[in-house]
């Protein structure tokens, strides 16, 4: 899996690194589209945690333009459905995720993440 | 209006509290009488609509049926007394509804013969109707409650008719979540593990978060993902997280919660499952959740100080004798050597109040498990792990004997934002000072290895 929502929701937490370090980069990344139920009242509750600029470029990264820009104002259903559809419906089965900063890689494999740091990298 | 709910014999101690998460959750008022007793399978509560009373019985799992209630007393005598003294409220049924009486009790078993003169004995309410044991229009069920006899075994019909009380009324609706017992069942699930939670629990414990569409909730502790299924089966989105990978994947390539969150259907409300520990955790910001539900690890603390890759082989090595090879370049698929640093139960606890202040929406619910020593624990011991901001709403004990462990739910009641907690690896192990009042929780590992001896414990 590794889905757009949850992209947006990760910084790369190495000891030190505080800046620059969100969003995550996508790496040799293997996509997978499926459905999922289409629900607003989840997706109104979540817009306002949204990182729009990340969500954004991060969709792009993986060949999906159909958000714009800037965050629009009107929430219609027409864009309920795209925000939808790039916060749960694309999933990284494979592949790494690269922090912009200080280049740590967390792997993804079969869908899961794994955000474990070394232990020189804790605090 | 009265409403007489009819629990399952199990969880007392659980049932005011699903009751009131339930009636917060669909937004109405459930009004417990002054001397409700949890301990006792009938309780009377008093509810605006009916409608109410079945909501309770399709999400609580402790409720078997609800009806409307009309009648109680400490001999027939009294119930029709006080049934006659309520007609205008069955009154309606008489022309011509087709019913059907049910006597049954708990504890006991009652003779056929005397179910027969009970039935008898309701003839001057005079139902015009036709009787109709298939499927009548109304239920009228009579409840005698005989007291536990703890232990003791009896004849079938010994005592028969000294009940300490009798319930009348109509039924409404039997419970209908109860069954997801069932379907949740663990040993019929496609991935579990012997950290798995019993479905009952894990049911429970879904209730107490409140679960329902539109919602994003998180475990943590995910394990093999036991409340993930019934939180998501509850409409909610779910994150969980675990410090090994493994525990979460099981041994196809598909991961297992996946597995069997789609053996439920709700494998699209999975929304990811994520391998970190979560005193290191990438969580980019707060706020973000409706619920935490979990169950800690109360053994040995990943976290503070984790073994690096390099140990993590050297061990394996020490260990391939036992464990088969598995060639992977995954870190978090290979053997998983838990690393030794304790984390000590009650600064676990408060951790976990902590990053749960942090990262939960105002209003939001944490729901745990809290091991603790049957004999030692006191209501105080709650006070230890709480801080400003989060309130707690029910602390329900699930007794083991000696020990047990209490599902403890705190509500964040701020709308102020809070730091993310600083899990101070020195602070790993509280020391007696740090508190001003030892928790029977503290050291609840030494305790539980050392069979729960009295007195203190040896350092
Ligand atoms: C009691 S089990 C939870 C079981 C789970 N409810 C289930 O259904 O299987 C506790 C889990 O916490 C995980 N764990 C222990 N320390 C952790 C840490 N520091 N961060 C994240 N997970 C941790 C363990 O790997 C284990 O899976
Ligand atoms: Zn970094």
């Amino acid at each position: 899996m590794v889905r757009l929502i949850t992209h947006n929701l990760l910084a790369c937490h190495v000891k030190g690194c505080t800046s620059n370090n969100f969003p995550l980069q996508f790496k040799d990344v293997q996509i997978e589209l499926r459905e999922a139920e289409f629900n607003p009242d989840f997706l109104r509750n979540f817009m306002p945690r949204i990182e729009w600029k990340a969500l954004v470029d991060a969709a792009r990264q993986l060949g999906d333009t159909s958000l714009p820009e800037e965050q629009p104002e009107m929430v219609d259903d027409e864009f309920l459905q795209k925000l939808h559809h790039v916060l749960l419906e694309v999933h990284v089965e494979e592949g790494a995720m690269v922090c912009p900063n200080c280049n740590h890689s967390y792997p993804i494999s079969n869908g899961i993440p794994n955000m474990l740091l070394a232990e020189h990298e804790i605090g | 209006m009265l409403y007489l709910l009819v629990f399952a014999q199990a969880h007392a101690d659980f049932r005011i509290p699903e009751l009131q998460s339930v009636s917060e959750l669909y937004g109405f008022h459930i009004g417990l009488l002054e001397n409700a007793d949890p301990s006792r399978p009938f309780m009377v509560v008093e509810l605006e609509e009916e409608m109410y009373a079945r909501l309770l019985a399709r999400r609580c799992i402790l409720v078997k049926a609800v009806c409307e209630f009309y009648a109680r007393g400490a001999t027939y005598d009294e119930v029709h007394e006080r049934n006659r003294a309520c007609r205008s409220q069955w009154e309606r049924y008489v022309p011509d509804t087709s019913f059907k009486f049910v006597v049954s009790a708990y504890n006991h078993s009652i003779p056929q013969r005397r179910q027969r003169d009970v039935v008898e004995s309701f003839s001057y309410m005079d139902f015009l109707g036709k009787i109709d044991m298939k499927s009548p229009e109304i239920t009228m069920v009579v409840h005698e409650e005989y007291d536990d006899k703890h232990g003791t075994t009896r004849e079938k019909h010994e005592g028969d008719g000294a009940f300490r009380e009798v319930f009348f009324g109509r039924l409404i609706e039997e419970g209908s979540a109860r069954p997801l017992m069932k379907k949740f069942d663990v040993k019929k699930r496609v991935f579990y593990g012997n950290t798995s939670m019993e479905a009952e629990i894990s049911l429970l414990m879904a209730n107490q978060t409140l679960a329902s569409p539109g919602k994003l909730i998180y475990d943590p502790f995910v394990g093999t993902g036991s409340m993930t299924y019934t939180t998501a089966h509850f409409g909610a989105m779910v994150f969980g997280s675990d410090i090994d990978g493994r525990q979460m994947r099981g041994r196809e390539k598909r991961p297992g919660i996946i597995r069997a969150a789609a053996q439920y259907g709700v494998d699209q409300r999975i929304v990811d499952l994520c391998t970190f520990d979560v005193t290191r955790n990438p969580w980019r910001c707060g706020g973000l959740f409706d619920a935490i539900i979990t169950d800690p690890p109360y053994g040995v603390r990943a976290g503070a100080k984790r073994l690096g890759r390099k140990n993590r082989r050297a061990k394996d090595e020490d260990e391939s004798r036992s464990r088969p090879f598995q060639p992977s370049e995954r870190p978090d698929d290979q053997p998983y050597i838990p690393p030794t640093r304790p984390y000590e139960l009650s600064a676990l606890a408060s951790d976990l109040v902590l990053l749960a202040r942090y990262m939960l929406k105002p209003g939001g619910r944490l729901v745990f498990f809290l091991p603790t020593v049957t004999e030692e624990y006191a209501e105080l011991d709650l006070q230890t792990f709480l801080c400003e901001g989060m309130e707690v709403v029910a602390n329900s004990l699930q007794d083991f004997g000696s020990w047990g462990r209490r599902l403890i739910t705190i509500r964040k009641a701020t709308t102020q934002q809070f730091p993310p907690p600083a899990f101070d690896p020195d602070k790993n192990v509280l020391s007696e000072s740090d508190l001003t009042h030892v928790p029977a929780h503290k050291d609840f590992r030494q305790k539980y290895f050392e069979g729960f001896k009295k007195g203190k414990l040896g350092d």
